[in-house]
């Protein structure tokens, strides 16, 4: 352990001095950490809290809630206010109702005597707490379970199909003389050029033409077949040696057991690596979603979660705490799989 | 079981023709040795006998059967590639069962089948491994096994020896030439080494800018090479050559040395390094200048000048007290010479 603090906190400065470089670098690197990381446990600490404490300024990190207490006589536990009384003495007091600027108050260890504050002179009591109904009401009430499923399925479904046919492509553009090889190759990346937005009309007739209006597969089908996907596997696809095609070719494989048995195998790598991309890029889209799926059975969870912020009211709890369940499965992914990511876009060259 | 017959074999890549009309039997159980300089179309004459190329023009047979338009696999060919070529993603057995996987043989034959091989070539104890866990003369066995394996008729051997260093070669060729007598299939063979060339061949076909320049027995060929350059490529060190002008059956070697010549005009005199001794006496000899001398121990290579600044090298036996410098006198046989004419090809004595 102290081997790892000495790593941590050692110093260009000698003799426990601070040399200026120290100083820049731990400044920036701590300014950095803030930024990156901020936002991220502002949310997850966010989506704990109460709409009242969200809507509070300052803000906190922290989510609070406010303690109650049991008092006898009282059906419900009642609210605890740190209340200063006319005499100048502060207590603590339970609220059993509010009435105008006027504040009924109780003392839980005397619960016959009615005290009458006004609202001004009292400040609730809070303790760290966990707001949890905004994960547990979106997941069992509102469907959330059902948007999740959704989207398990649309990510499954169209990482799957994405590496099958890019692979295909990928080993035919890579492994196969054909004429006009380098022009449709061409063609597939230039394709990379053309966002979806202006493609979405013509893109949500063919998809209408095609009854897939409302179904998953409408939003599974349209993606699948990714520019990107099929140059960075064709790239890694051309460092497989052709000997050893030709090898399985004297061994009386097929060109299907060719690129089944030999050439996907051998690309493992790069499949990993668009089987991450394929699942963070499905998993976090919205526009596409959104303009196939009209019914609510049907949404998938960054389309779920649209659904709480309307017109007139936003739900920032439900929206915040909904947000931290649709990050997970991509920090997951992240995590685990991070060495193939940054080995596989340094690999392809692109990013 | 396993006569190749190469027909006016021509083969071009876009507009460069690289084979240029190949004529070429090789017998049942024969080993044959494409041998020839890099880009000579050793490498793609294999490819298009394997039929991993197609033939611009002229027919190919095994046993018989054209093939010219068959695919690779129904051939009944196996080939050895120069970089083996092991499937890395498989063990050593995967390697060896893919093939035979592949013809729907039954398991238990393949089972048999590879622990054949694995005795033959003593790779049974490395069945489980991957090829990346292997050295490089494991690796080569693998790929020679999973080419015996499938049983064969006729094995294809691309350069298989030159990722091996220099000890590894010598015994993997002596296993190589141990495994052709044992299972007396005809193999191909290519090469650019002449040692291997010599050693292992039944029959020797010497290749140059896509053609054929002699094909021949390994001792044929260096006892009798048809032009100037298969002289030049057999044998180490490269045969000496002196052009010399004949008039009336009588050519003079730079020096002064007179001798009989089997033709007029243009000659080329070659005598091999290894035809050379020192003169005895006072008799007629070739009379050089010594530039270097490299002592091997059992022999003695001279790097020499003659009189006109030819450069001559002779390898003596022993260890001849020698030093740059010095002139010498070099005599030799007259069956140890060889002429070619002006256009380079062999005239008889």
């Amino acid at each position: 352990m102290t081997r790892i603090g000495e790593f941590l906190f050692r110093r260009r400065g000698h003799g426990g001095r601070w040399h200026w470089t120290d100083i820049a670098t731990w400044t920036w690197l701590i300014l950095g950490t803030v930024l990156m990381f901020g936002p991220a446990l502002w949310l997850v600490g966010s989506s704990f809290k109460g709409p009242a404490q969200l809507a509070e300024f300052p803000p906190t990190i922290l989510p609070y809630v406010q303690e109650v207490t049991e008092v006898e006589g009282y059906d419900k536990p009642l609210p605890l206010y740190t209340a200063t009384l006319e005499d100048g003495t502060t207590r603590t007091l339970a609220e059993i109702r509010r009435i105008g600027t006027n504040s009924q108050m109780v003392d839980p260890a005397n619960p016959g005597e009615k005290i009458n504050v006004n609202i001004a002179n009292r400040s609730p009591l809070r303790e760290i707490g966990l707001a949890t109904g905004n994960y547990v009401e979106p997941l069992v009430a509102n469907n959330f379970v059902l948007f999740l499923w959704n989207s398990v399925f649309v990510t499954t479904m169209a990482t799957l199909i994405t590496l099958l046919t890019n692979s295909m492509a990928a080993f035919a553009l890579s492994k196969y003389r054909f004429r006009g090889r380098d022009a449709v190759m061409l063609l597939i990346v230039a394709t990379l050029m053309v966002p979806l937005s202006v493609i979405l009309v013509p893109l949500y007739s063919v998809v209408n033409a095609t009854g897939l209006l409302n179904s998953l597969w409408g939003v599974i089908l349209p993606t699948v077949a990714t520019p990107t996907g099929v140059f960075l596997l064709r790239q890694y696809m051309l460092t497989i040696p052709d000997e050893l095609l030709e090898a399985a070719r004297m061994d009386h494989a097929s060109e299907w057991q060719i690129y089944w048995r030999i050439v996907l195998p051998l690309a493992a790598p790069a499949l990993a690596v668009l089987a991450i991309f394929s699942v963070v890029w499905r998993w976090n889209d919205f526009l596409w979603p959104l303009i196939v799926l009209s019914k609510r059975e049907l949404y998938t969870l960054q389309v779920g979660l649209n659904t709480y912020a309307g017109e007139l009211n936003v739900q920032w709890h439900y929206i915040l705490a909904m947000t931290v369940v649709t990050m997970i499965p991509v920090v997951i992914v992240f995590v685990f799989l991070q060495r193939f990511i940054t080995t596989g876009i340094a690999g392809a060259g692109i990013k | 079981m396993g006569r190749i017959v190469l027909d006016g074999i021509t083969k071009s890549f876009g507009a460069t023709q690289v084979i240029h009309g190949i004529d070429l039997e090789i017998e049942e159980g024969e080993l044959a040795v494409f041998v020839g300089p890099s880009g000579c179309g050793k490498s793609t004459l294999l490819r298009l006998i394997a039929g991993l190329d197609r033939p611009t023009s002229g027919r190919i047979e095994i046993n018989g059967r054209d093939v010219t338009r068959a695919s690779a696999a129904d051939r009944g060919l196996a080939m050895v590639f120069q970089s083996y070529a092991l499937y890395p993603h498989m063990t050593v057995r995967q390697n060896l069962s893919f093939g035979l996987e592949n013809t729907r043989m039954p398991k238990p034959e393949i089972a048999e089948r590879i622990d054949e091989a694995g005795r033959m070539l003593e790779i049974g104890e490395l069945m489980e491994r991957r090829p990346t866990q292997l050295s490089g003369g494991q690796r080569q066995r693998v790929a020679i096994g999973r080419a015996i394996v499938r049983n064969p008729t006729a094995f294809l051997l691309d350069e298989p020896l030159s990722n091996l260093d220099a000890e590894l070669r010598g015994t993997m060729r002596a296993e190589l030439a141990r495994l052709h007598a044992r299972l007396a299939t005809t193999m191909v063979y290519v090469t650019h080494d002449q040692v291997e060339a010599m050693t292992l061949a039944d029959k020797i076909v010497v290749l140059r800018g896509g053609r054929i320049e002699q094909v021949d027995t390994p001792l044929g060929l260096y006892n009798r090479p048809q032009n100037l350059f298969v002289a030049g490529f057999i044998g180490a060190p490269n045969m000496n050559f002196f052009r010399v002008r004949a008039t009336g059956g009588q050519a003079e070697l730079p020096g002064g040395l007179s001798l009989a010549v089997p033709g007029e005009g243009e000659v080329t005199v070659g005598i091999r390094p290894q035809g050379l001794h020192l003169a005895t006496g006072d008799g007629p000899a070739l009379e050089v200048v010594i530039r270097l001398v490299e002592a091997l121990g059992a022999e003695t290579v001279v790097h020499a000048d003659a009189a006109d600044g030819t450069p001559v090298v002779t390898v003596l036996s022993g260890q001849p007290s020698l030093a740059a410098g010095q002139p010498i006198r070099l005599a030799f046989d007259a069956d140890a010479v060889h002429f070619f004419g002006a256009d380079g090809m062999r005239l008889e004595a």
